[in-house]
């Protein structure tokens, strides 16, 4: 049910990967929101009585995961729009959407087990939502090699279906990953982390960290697409400077 | 501050992360920007030659 | 998009040309692999080798062994699954055929389903060969459930063989192809792999059919999407 609702949660920003305003307006309001968010973790929210300190990476590793999933669920439509369109651009932004949601989901994949070595006394536990992170970080990591190791124009259209495969897996690994874990005696949690029943000084600081990680996924976004539509003009540019009159 | 070191792990590792790929990024943005420089000025140059 | 719902229609509404071609291209591949069995030996071998060697990793403890059994058959399969693919996208680039087959073909998918089926075919026939040999080393009837063991193992295979097939025609230019392949086959398969190992422990250990329905159904589910799903982008896979 959690993962559920995160899932739903990391789809609804899709939207605004068509806003293309000023960078530096973006890059200096995400800095705000970031400065803010920290102060409010490490100030604001109060220390859980049970967990105490450790509790606060909870703000960023939660934060981190939804927008690998958001990121993940963009690859998932621009690859789609690839197929469908066929524009450069949209295969830009999976591309990019994809090595950023490798990225964070590397950073849940770290900041759960040093989350979850001081409370539950181990370092990794097979509970589902890790798992699929596991699995999908796994999928994700084969998408990037795929794209950079083919070198002929069809790779960006296998890597799409890939997009859209990887995507459309994500409710049949969690479902069984769920299965599964029912069957294996879960760790001896010394607290439960659970995210249900919160104050809501840790809500409200929860969710402007969410917040403050989603524009810095579209900032990180707007980067790399650039980067790469600089190198395709860059490409063009040059086959120009080949093909110059001389003298 | 009972766990103390493994909140200022885990931050760190983040905060590292983070800003190592946005290094890269903005890196890489410029040293494309340059390239692009160059190769729009030679084409300029050859042109109203 | 107007061509995917074709060979939808196509298929539904069976058409002899379409099921023709799939016939053809299926008998093609299953006598090549007829005069040389390379595919069938190599992934029964392996199959065997994997399931021996786990044998010896695990140690003597018997019923530890008949715990793991379901697990152990299931990795040896996906390994052989693997292992079959390259060879077989292996023979394909090697004679250059592909281009060839594609302009004849009236409806693309159909290459697909051939190759699928190819696919299905070969662990089929790994399957009823190691399931006897794992019975005796693993000391479990097999026989007595045979019925229910039976529509678990198709389902899987069917599974395996869809998403393997996908991945080798994507994966046959790629020069890593062999890291490739079980890169991507592997965590994508992950539902399938869980639901059919857990599936026929459950059955092994005497539960009936009714037991196990909800792991049937997340299998039968899994073969549907991903069927549905190839289809529909099989075109952009081999279009040039």
């Amino acid at each position: 049910m959690r993962t559920l609702s995160m899932l739903l949660i990391s789809m609804i920003s899709f939207p605004l990967v068509f806003i293309r305003n000023n960078s530096i307006f973006q890059a200096i309001i995400m800095y705000i929101v970031m400065t803010f968010a920290i102060l409010l973790v490490f100030i604001y929210a109060p220390n859980e009585q049970m967990q105490g300190i450790v509790q606060k990476i909870f703000y960023f590793h939660v934060s981190s995961s939804v927008t690998a999933f958001s990121a993940f669920f963009f690859v998932f439509v621009a690859s789609i729009m690839y197929l469908w369109k066929n524009a450069e651009w949209w295969d830009a932004v999976a591309l990019s959407a994809a090595e950023i949601g490798v990225v964070f989901c590397t950073l849940v994949l770290i900041t759960g087990p040093i989350w979850a070595r001081p409370i539950w006394g181990t370092w990794w536990s097979w509970d589902p939502t890790l798992t699929l992170t596991l699995v999908l970080w796994l999928i994700y990591v084969a998408y990037l090699m795929l794209r950079m190791d083919v070198h002929d124009p069809k790779r960006a259209r296998f890597a799409a279906v890939l997009g859209i495969v990887g995507y459309v897996d994500i409710p049949l690994i969690l479902w069984s990953v769920e299965k599964w874990r029912t069957l294996h005696p879960k760790p001896v949690l010394i607290q439960e982390g659970g995210t249900t029943g919160l104050p809501f000084t840790m809500l409200l600081t929860f969710a402007v960290c969410l917040v403050a990680f989603m524009l810095l996924f579209f900032y990180l976004l707007r980067e790399r697409v650039s980067i790469i539509q600089s190198q395709h003009t860059i490409e063009v540019l040059r086959h120009q400077v080949e093909n110059l009159p001389t003298g | 501050m009972k766990n103390f070191w493994y909140l200022f792990a885990a931050y760190s590792i983040i905060w590292t992360a983070l800003c190592v790929y946005m290094l890269r990024l903005s890196q890489k943005n410029k040293e494309l920007q340059a390239e692009l420089r160059a190769l729009q000025g030679q084409i300029e140059k050859a042109l109203t030659r | 998009m107007y061509k995917n719902s074709n060979s939808f229609i196509a298929l539904m509404s069976g058409s002899k040309i379409f099921l023709q071609q799939v016939l053809a291209l299926l008998a093609k591949d299953l006598k090549t692999e007829w005069r040389t069995r390379e595919i069938f030996t190599s992934m029964f071998v392996f199959a065997v080798l994997v399931i021996v060697v786990f044998n010896f990793a695990i140690g003597a403890d018997t019923e530890l062994i008949r715990q793991v059994a379901s697990g152990v058959i299931w990795i040896a399969l996906s390994f052989a699954s693997v292992l079959g693919l390259q060879r077989t996208g292996q023979m394909e680039s090697e004679e250059d055929s592909l281009q060839g087959i594609l302009l004849a073909l009236h409806d693309r998918s159909a290459l697909f389903i051939a190759k699928m089926l190819a696919q299905m075919v070969y662990l089929l026939v790994v399957v009823l060969c190691t399931l006897p040999l794992c019975g005796i080393w693993f000391h479990i009837d097999f026989i007595a459930r045979i019925g229910e063991l039976g529509i678990v193992f198709m389902l899987g295979i069917l599974g395996l063989s869809i998403v393997g097939t996908l991945f080798a025609m994507i994966t046959l230019h790629t020069r890593a192809r062999e890291v490739m392949l079980p890169m991507l086959f592997l965590p994508v398969s992950v539902p399938l792999t869980i639901a059919s190992v857990y599936a026929t422990a459950q059955l092994i250990a005497g539960m009936t059919l009714g037991d196990i329905a909800d792991y049937i159904s997340l299998i039968g589910v899994f073969d549907i999407v991903f069927f549905t799903l190839v289809l529909l982008v099989f075109e952009h896979i081999v279009e040039e």
